[in-house]
């Protein structure tokens, strides 16, 4: 089902609802709101574990869950919480986070949507790119800004329900790997959407993405982890079979070596992003801690992935065995939700601070 | 209606591997599942409860990590979980098991209707528990049952046994072991795994909550011992016939037709 969300490029809908029903869009969201109340750590476990089996699915739940539906949750009035977190908790509505644009990627602050206070309601203009999740979402967070005084940029988050007039959703994108996922650009244009729909205050907007992305990064890096252990799992199992030589393939010391340095380096990262979920699980920062875990977890998905091809030899590079998808798939990790430069940035921005 | 299902918690056999050289079992990093025939038992009490309403209580004798078997199944739906255990339970054959989950059913309130269990376990496999539970409580019984339907005071139950296709009344309170055939897959709420492990609470019971002596109970109550526990070693019959192409084909078919695998015109039977 993983190849063939991969080679039909489908959202696989009916599969998404039946995880709904099973709290998977609410996973760190309260019982009271219709969550499944899990901790950090065991959020970051299911995403591991789906995205084992399918990271374009994998991606779907983090992304819906750590920085659509968990700030809706962190920073929502009670009102934003019934009207939008329960939709968002239940899977009824799934999920966006708007960031990027054209020209702001890495350099979010540039980022030239905005939004125009007119009465009781906002009106949004802008063009975000590369929303995961935007073919099939109904719940948008989107990062603009608004000017209060003349050449000042107050950040910004607003809820946009996609059949929000002035809200379009472009094609999905045609993406190396993910495929499956309907990442596609969504435009804004002399969108109205009411007062209610602006999440925390005007100004607000870089505090609640860095927050988010705390959340975020630990998702990703569960995702990386679920991509690299696929690729040791599939690896291991290869070269015990794969007779040359005379002997399973298992047996050359080359082997030995990309093996272990597989496993030593995937557990690295899941302790890593253990010890970001349980920081975050005991109330305590964990920015420098979840971009550690990204970027590493993400680095070794790539390298395990590349690695397990290696292993697989010709094989490996069929579509016949799902090595290469792993590897299409372990690429981005290490670009969206901040770069691995971003992490380094970030990492070493928190060393000198001290 | 008052439904109680016997579980075990159990290692997940099929990923077991045995030392080669030992010839034993090696336990190290399998994981441990609720016995797969005892997930079946809870299907049919689910569906039961469903149909009458009531409460289902689960109830397991095993080390303290049991509990994390009997959390699964009040993650699956159980209202109750029951954990026999204590140090002298240890080393007890069927016998002393069903012993043990018999004292600690009679002593439940209230009285339940029905006790469902698996047919085996997949680790020891004997069958034994659920007719011995039986046995002792002093209840029908009726095994690998596939149908369960309720009358006041009675049960009409189909059981398949040696080909055939048994229909049975038998007055309640009873006890049933179900079929493989009647597992419906499940899939479990991650909400109702947390609420499960983070919210409910577990009654541990030992060997003096149940008023037992010790040597009634584990290795001491045990009428039976493990002596061994090795895997055969492979005994394959095979004969290498060699020879002309022409003699070997016709000697082939000459044995096949002296099996009676194939006659003697050459067709398959």
């Amino acid at each position: 089902m993983a190849s063939e969300m991969d080679a039909t490029e489908r959202f696989p809908m009916e599969i998404a609802r039946e995880m709904a029903s099973l709290k998977y869009f609410g996973l760190e969201i309260p019982m009271q709101y219709g969550g499944a109340g899990l901790d950090s750590v065991s959020s970051a476990i299911v995403i591991e574990e789906i995205s084992r089996v399918s990271a374009a699915m994998g991606l779907c739940i983090s992304v819906h869950n750590s920085v659509s539906a968990y700030p809706v949750y962190e920073f929502g009035t009670e009102e934003q919480r019934k009207t939008f977190l329960l939709p968002l908790a239940s899977g009824e509505k799934i999920g966006t986070f708007c960031l990027t644009e054209p020209n702001a990627g890495s350099d979010a602050a540039s980022l030239e949507t905005t939004a125009i206070r007119v009465g009781d309601e906002y009106i949004l203009n802008g063009n975000k790119i590369f929303a995961t999740n935007g073919g099939v979402s109904g719940i948008n967070l989107i990062f603009a800004f608004t000017t209060p005084d003349e050449g000042k940029r107050n950040y910004t988050v607003f809820i946009v329900e996609s059949e929000t007039e002035g809200l379009e959703r472009g094609d999905a994108e045609d993406l190396m790997g993910m495929r499956g996922n309907p990442v596609c650009s969504i435009a804004l244009n002399d969108c109205r959407i009411p007062i209610g729909n602006r999440l925390g205050e005007e100004g607000q907007g870089l505090k609640i993405a860095l927050s988010s992305l705390n959340g975020g990064r630990i998702g990703i890096a569960a995702q990386s982890l679920g991509i690299a252990q696929a690729a040791l799992d599939v690896s291991l199992r290869y070269a015990r079979d794969r007779y040359q030589f005379g002997s399973p393939i298992v047996e050359i010391g080359a082997i030995k070596n990309y093996l272990a340095d597989m496993a030593t380096r995937i557990d690295a990262a899941r302790l890593l992003t253990y010890r970001a979920s349980n920081l975050r699980d005991r109330g305590m920062g964990h920015g420098k801690e979840s971009a550690m875990a990204k970027l590493f977890a993400s680095e070794i998905a790539v390298d395990a992935t590349r690695m397990g091809i290696q292993i697989h030899g010709g094989y490996g590079y069929t579509k016949a065995y799902p090595i290469e998808r792993y590897y299409r798939d372990a690429k981005v990790c290490e670009i969206y939700e901040g770069t691995s430069e971003v992490q380094r940035m970030v990492i070493a921005r928190s060393l000198i601070k001290g | 209606m008052n439904i109680v299902v016997c579980i075990k918690q159990v290692p997940d056999v099929p990923n077991i591997r045995m030392d080669k050289e030992r010839m034993t079992i090696i336990r190290d990093g399998v994981e441990s599942i609720i016995n797969p025939n005892d997930c079946v038992a809870l299907d049919a009490a689910l569906d039961l409860r469903g149909r009458e309403g009531g409460g289902i209580t689960v109830i397991s004798m095993g080390p303290p990590q049991s509990e994390e078997a009997l959390r699964e199944a009040l993650a699956y739906g159980a209202d109750r979980a029951i954990l026999l255990t204590d140090p002298v339970f240890a080393g007890a054959d069927t016998l002393a098991t069903s012993h043990v989950l018999a004292r600690a059913i009679g002593m439940l309130d209230p009285i339940p209707d029905l006790i469902l269990c698996g047919t085996q376990t997949i680790d020891s496999d004997t069958g034994h528990v659920g007719p011995q539970v039986a046995e002792e409580l002093n209840l029908p019984m009726v095994s690998n049952v596939i149908e369960i339907h309720l009358e006041d005071g009675y049960l009409t139950v189909k059981r398949v046994h040696d080909g055939f296709l048994d229909t049975i009344r038998i007055k309640r309170p009873a006890l049933l072991t179900i079929s493989r055939e009647m597992h419906k897959p499940r899939h479990l709420s991650l909400a109702d795994l947390e609420s499960a492990f983070s919210n409910q609470g577990i009654l541990r019971m030992g060997h003096r909550e149940l008023g037992l002596s010790p040597d009634e109970v584990g290795f001491s109550g045990s009428a039976t011992w493990v002596q061994k526990l090795h895997r055969p070693p492979p005994k394959r019959k095979g004969e290498v016939l060699t020879g002309t192409p022409q003699f070997l084909v016709e000697e082939i078919i000459r044995r096949l037709e002296f099996l009676s695998i194939i006659d003697e015109e050459g067709d398959n039977e």
